[in-house]
Parts: C-alpha cells; sequence; structure tokens
C-alpha cells in the first residue's frame, strides 16, 4: 500500500460521510472521527501480508434447500 | 439441598426417575432469581407465567410415560440476542424495547421441542456489542463485571438461577462471561448452530454456545442445539454427535498443543500460574505436551475487527438512521466508524482470515488441541475502562478479553472454557480448550477429565 492513511477528521470526514449518506453533527464527528482512526489503525496492519491469489473467508452455497 | 441448587445433569437425572417434578424445579428457580436478580440483574424479563406452564406440561408429559431427553423440563436461559414468540427480544438496546417477535430463533425451538423449561431473557452488551453487560453484576463480586456480551447468561448460571444459558460468541461472548464468572462455556465451530432468528453482529464471526455448571451440561445442551438448517447460511450438513459418550475417556492418547507466544504474552501472573497448572494436571493425567507456535498473531486483532465493525455497521444502517439517539454511547460510535471504512479493507480482512485459517490447520498437524487462558485478565472492576500491565501500558478491557478470544472466532474452531482456579481476591479464572473444526466431543472429553481430577467447578458465589 501506498503511504499512511490521513487521519479521518475535518473535510476528509465529511466527505466519507456525505458517500455513506450518515448525517453526522459536529458532536457525532468528533466522536465518530477519532473512532474511524483507531479502526483503521488496526486494519491498517493488514498491509504488508502477502495475500497472493487467496480468496476471502466468504463463501456462498448455490443449492435452494 | 434446594432443587434450585442442581446442576442441569443432576436436575435432569432426577426429573427422569420422577424424583422431582419440574415444577417444583421451576418454582425454585424463579424464587432464586426473585431473590437474587434485583443485585444481580442478569434478567432482561423473567418468563415466570410461562416457565410454569411449561413446567406443568412437562411433568404430566413424563408422568404419562412421555420422557423427552435431559432437557426435559430443566430451567434455560436465553441471550435477549435470541427471538422468543410473543415475549420482548430486545437486545438490551432501547432501539429494540417494542420488540416481541412472532417466531422462536431457531435454538430456542429445539430447547421447546427438547422440553427445557425457559425461564427468562438474559441481559447482553447491547446488541452483543462490547464485553461489559452494563445491566448486569458479577455474582464473585457486585462491584465487578460479569463480562460479556453473554454477561447476563454467565451471571445466571453463577447465581444459579437455572440450568444453563443460552450466549452467543462473535469476539468471545461466550468464553468471557464463562471464564470471569466461573461457569463452563462452549463456543461450538463456525456452522455447528444455527443462528436464525438472532440478531446479528457480524455474520462471518457469530456463533451462539451455552453456558453452564458443567462440561457434561455443555453436552447436553449440545445435543439439543446443534444441527444443520439451510435458513442459516454458515451451518454445515455434518452429522451431529452424541456429545457426552466419550467424557469419560480421559486424555490418555492425546496431544495438546501449548502456546509458546501470543497467550501468555502479557498475562495476569495469578492467570498465568492458574492456567499452567491446569495443563500440568492435565500431563498429570497421561495427555502428552508439545509447544506450539501460533501462526500470525499479530493479524488476529486487526483481522476481528476489520470483519466485525464494518459487518455490525451493516446490520445496523437503517436503525441508525432512524433511531441514532437511542444507541448507547459506546455501541453508536462503532456503528458510525463502520459505515465511514472502505469495502476493500474489509475483503482484506477475509482474505486474511483465510490465511489464518491455513496456519492453524498447519500448526495442529499432530495435535488434538490447543490449551491457553480464555482471558489474561479476571473480571474489571464495573466502570474500569483499562487494565495497567506492570511495565505501565495500558489496555482497554475490551482489546484484553477479545485478543485471547478472536483466534477462536477467527478460525472457527470449537472452543471450551472450563474453571481453572481463583486469584488470591476469590476471581474465577478460565483454562480455554481449543480444538479441530466440528471436535466439539474432543474438547468436551479434555474439559470433562480436567474437571473431574478438580473442584474448581464445585464452588459457588
Amino acid at each position: 500500500m501506498a503511504g499512511p492513511r490521513p487521519g479521518c477528521s475535518g473535510p476528509t470526514l465529511d466527505e466519507l460521510a456525505r458517500m455513506a449518506r450518515l448525517d453526522l453533527t459536529p458532536e457525532r464527528k468528533a466522536v465518530a472521527g477519532p473512532a474511524v482512526d483507531l479502526v483503521y489503525g488496526l486494519v491498517d496492519q493488514l498491509d504488508s501480508v502477502d495475500l497472493g491469489d487467496l480468496a476471502p473467508a466468504t463463501a456462498f452455497d448455490a443449492r435452494w434447500e | 439441598m434446594e432443587p434450585y441448587e442442581l446442576r442441569l445433569s443432576e436436575a435432569a437425572e432426577r426429573i427422569r426417575s420422577r424424583e422431582l417434578s419440574p415444577v417444583e424445579l421451576t418454582d425454585s428457580v424463579l424464587g432464586r432469581i426473585e431473590a437474587l436478580d434485583e443485585r444481580v440483574g442478569a434478567f432482561a424479563a423473567v418468563m415466570g407465567d410461562r416457565a410454569v406452564g411449561a413446567a406443568r406440561a412437562a411433568e404430566q408429559e413424563i408422568a404419562g410415560g412421555r420422557y423427552r431427553g435431559p432437557l426435559h423440563g430443566v430451567c434455560i436461559a436465553v441471550k435477549d440476542l435470541l427471538d422468543t414468540a410473543g415475549v420482548p427480544t430486545t437486545s438490551s438496546s432501547r432501539t429494540r424495547a417494542d420488540n416481541v417477535p412472532a417466531a422462536n430463533a431457531a435454538v430456542v425451538d429445539h430447547l421447546e421441542a427438547a422440553g427445557a423449561v425457559i425461564v427468562g431473557k438474559t441481559h447482553t452488551h447491547e446488541f452483543a456489542y462490547g464485553v461489559i453487560t452494563p445491566t448486569t453484576r458479577n455474582p464473585w463480586d457486585l462491584d465487578r463485571i460479569p463480562g460479556g456480551s453473554s454477561g447476563g447468561s454467565g451471571a445466571a448460571v453463577a447465581a444459579r438461577m437455572c440450568q444453563g444459558a443460552i450466549g452467543t460468541d462473535t469476539g468471545g461472548s461466550v468464553r468471557i462471561p464463562a471464564a470471569v464468572c466461573g461457569t463452563v462455556g462452549l463456543k461450538p465451530t463456525y456452522g455447528r448452530v444455527s443462528r436464525r432468528g438472532t440478531a446479528s453482529l457480524s455474520w462471518s464471526l457469530d456463533h451462539i454456545g451455552p453456558l453452564t455448571g458443567s462440561v457434561r451440561d455443555a453436552a447436553l445442551m449440545m445435543d439439543v442445539i446443534a444441527g444443520y438448517d439451510r435458513a442459516d447460511p454458515a451451518t454445515r450438513d455434518v452429522p451431529v454427535p452424541r456429545h457426552g459418550e466419550g467424557l469419560s475417556a480421559g486424555v490418555e492418547n492425546l496431544v495438546l498443543g501449548v502456546p509458546r507466544n501470543y497467550f501468555f504474552d502479557r498475562i495476569d501472573p495469578e492467570v498465568e500460574a492458574a492456567v499452567r497448572a491446569a495443563i500440568g494436571r492435565l500431563e498429570d493425567l497421561g495427555a502428552e505436551l508439545r509447544e506450539v507456535d501460533l501462526p500470525h498473531p499479530e493479524l488476529y486483532m486487526p483481522a476481528e475487527f476489520g470483519i466485525l465493525v464494518p459487518e455490525a455497521s451493516a446490520y445496523h444502517q437503517e436503525t441508525l438512521r432512524k433511531l441514532g439517539d437511542l444507541y448507547t454511547e459506546d455501541v453508536r460510535m462503532f456503528l458510525e466508524a463502520g459505515e465511514l471504512m472502505l469495502a476493500t479493507d474489509y475483503i482484506r480482512a477475509q482474505r486474511v482470515r483465510t490465511l489464518i485459517q491455513q496456519g492453524w490447520r498447519d500448526m495442529f498437524a499432530g495435535i488434538d488441541a490447543v490449551l491457553a487462558p480464555t482471558l489474561p485478565a479476571v473480571a474489571a472492576r464495573a466502570g474500569e475502562l483499562a487494565f495497567t500491565w506492570p511495565d505501565g501500558v495500558e489496555e482497554p478491557v475490551i482489546n484484553c478479553y477479545v485478543r485471547t478470544s478472536a483466534p477462536g472466532n477467527l478460525t472457527g474452531l470449537p472452543a471450551l472454557s472450563v474453571p481453572c482456579g481463583f486469584n488470591s481476591e476469590g476471581l474465577p479464572i478460565g483454562l480455554q480448550i481449543i480444538g479441530r473444526p466440528f471436535a466439539e466431543p474432543t474438547v468436551l472429553r479434555i474439559g470433562a477429565a480436567y474437571e473431574t481430577a478438580t473442584d474448581w467447578s464445585d464452588r459457588h458465589p
């Protein structure tokens, strides 16, 4: 992955919330922004994992019964 | 001895032999709830009239020679995440304060078909999104938490307000309350128990399992609740064994893995001492111990939260917009955060889960189960947000409890918590036994061997 992810505040947070169609008051933004940073701080630790062609751990069963 | 003091298997035997009436047992259990639950707060709803009606029906059936099996007439509590027809099912959330389902969850259907008497709905951390269960206290010390999210179920079993309870486990939520409340708790293999009719936290990681006073009791509940269900796409059509059949087989000829890394990396010394003593006890009983290195330990917490957080937000997407103010603050914060994550990051976490699964499969070569602490610490004090380790590092309670639980959810492997001692303050400690896929009988067998050789499960708050 190319470089660190920007922190989730200000215009970045505004735009993410707009794209999610989630109305966040200034008070909610003050809470949600750090929470997003916290989760991304964890998820970004997966950046360096070489996954090759590995498939996600999800599946779909085409049977009806 | 009062009837409420009986373990599930003991009550079942007395009911089968007609030494004990289901009505007598239910009256005793309801009286226990009446006497204690004002202080413990385990129950979101007590189903007194319905329970007495079910007990009377069970009594008549048994008197008529129609005994259904070990759960017939015994008292079971169900986490308030599972639908119960005609009974409020709130997930301990104000957003579902008026929710009265028309149908039962699959597990509730199975329990009722087995003749169990459902005595009430137990509290959960709101929508299972946390490990505190703030409505409920730990029966061993009312100033401490019962763990969570199935904290009501753990507290109810520990305080003997039921013979067994149902919990759900997405990041440890059966095993965490089992460990800190001093009960047995089994998170079965992913896909072993249907989740139909159960509010989801994370479809990829949710499991349903029993909390009980003994390993045998957990086996009896598994016999009833396990099985394939097309309505839950995660379930697998794998034959359901008799979970109690091998419980007396001991641990000779079993090879048990003892982790060199991760599980003991940052742990309360008293907890480590109790768990290592339990491992030694199993070796004394004839098990062969083999050190193992857990694969990819640095990926467990990132993958767990990378999957859980966006899936939880997807489940609550509509309600968050309509009733956002009704969520508790900690849950709402993470639901909002999950809305703002990228799909590719979520899928990356799902791909890492595959990698973790492959690593654990390889690690399990030649071993039957892995032994580990269920948790690195005992029950936190109510209101305590973080543990402070001897090196000065502060770790949030949720991170501490989830980091030793998450491997079981990510791998989907069956994981049993059994009591293995108490710290110097009298707080319970749990030993975790993690087995191969669908090897619930093996982890129960190991747990039963340890339980039989010790008296930890005989102690009560």
